[in-house]
């Protein structure tokens, strides 16, 4: 159990992290994508044929090639979107602020905090 | 000025979570878990048994690296000398204080992830391993 202290030190560092101009936009990126009828259309066909081609590959089957190209040219489709495009860019500004920031938090520990807590997340 | 005013108040945020994040980490280093920690991998890295499997390892684990043949043998000692080196009390005792410390940080980071809006550890995230390297 989390005392107090570090319970609010935490929110405070979260707060501060969702009032960065990178988690914002890609916050609004991401809703952008949410709202858009096409965008979700296509990441839901992409995850569903990933996952059917997966699990086949996963049990031993042969996928016929044009499987694969089909797959890859849905997954293009899918990358090439400008609303998706948008969200990505916005994604790699997330992660350099968030690992800008765990610098900060890493210094005084002498070790990487995002590994080990997702080591230890179930 | 109306071009400035974003950037000022951008770079007042990074500062506002650089700073958080330097107090969190200055909590979290003087956790009784996160010394406990500590204290166990002082322990283990100074351990004799450590120091000797260690270096046991590192040489096979080299001729793995670079030779072609006999690497079965090499294989089976580099387990041998992990299982065994799982089973020292010292490391015993570290892998506890780390699974400890992993637990506590991850509670801390969905905190911080639940107030951010978006997984903080996940996006910062560098390498595979804890050690920062």
């Amino acid at each position: 159990m989390l005392t107090e202290e570090l319970q609010n030190s935490a929110r405070t560092l979260g707060e501060a992290l969702s009032a960065s101009q990178s988690v914002q936009t890609y916050l609004k990126a991401q809703a952008n994508c949410g709202a858009d009828l096409e965008v979700v259309d296509l990441e839901n066909r992409l995850l569903a044929l990933y996952q059917e081609l997966f699990g086949r590959q996963q049990r031993g089957e042969a996928l016929q090639r044009s499987e694969i190209d089909a797959y890859n040219t849905l997954k293009s489709q899918v990358h090439q979107h400008p609303l998706i495009l948008e969200r990505d860019a916005a994604l790699i500004l997330v992660k350099q602020t968030c690992s800008n920031v765990a610098d900060d938090l890493n210094f005084p520990l002498g070790a990487e905090f995002a590994a080990l807590s997702q080591a230890g997340s179930v | 000025m109306n071009i400035q005013t974003p950037i000022i108040a951008n770079t007042e945020l990074n500062t506002r979570a650089d700073q958080a994040a330097r107090e969190l980490g200055e909590l979290l280093l003087h956790t009784p878990e996160y010394q406990a920690f500590l204290k166990a991998l002082n322990a283990a890295n100074i351990n004799p048994a450590v120091q000797k499997i260690s270096a046991e390892m590192r040489s096979h684990q080299d001729a793995l690296r670079w030779s072609l043949k006999n690497t079965g043998e090499h294989e089976a000692e580099l387990a041998r000398l992990e299982t065994e080196f799982e089973t020292l009390t010292v490391i015993q005792d570290y892998r506890l204080t780390e699974e400890a410390v992993c637990r506590m940080f991850a509670e801390v980071d969905l905190i911080i992830s639940q107030a951010a809006g978006v997984p903080f550890a996940a996006n910062a995230k560098r390498s595979g391993c804890g050690c920062g390297g």
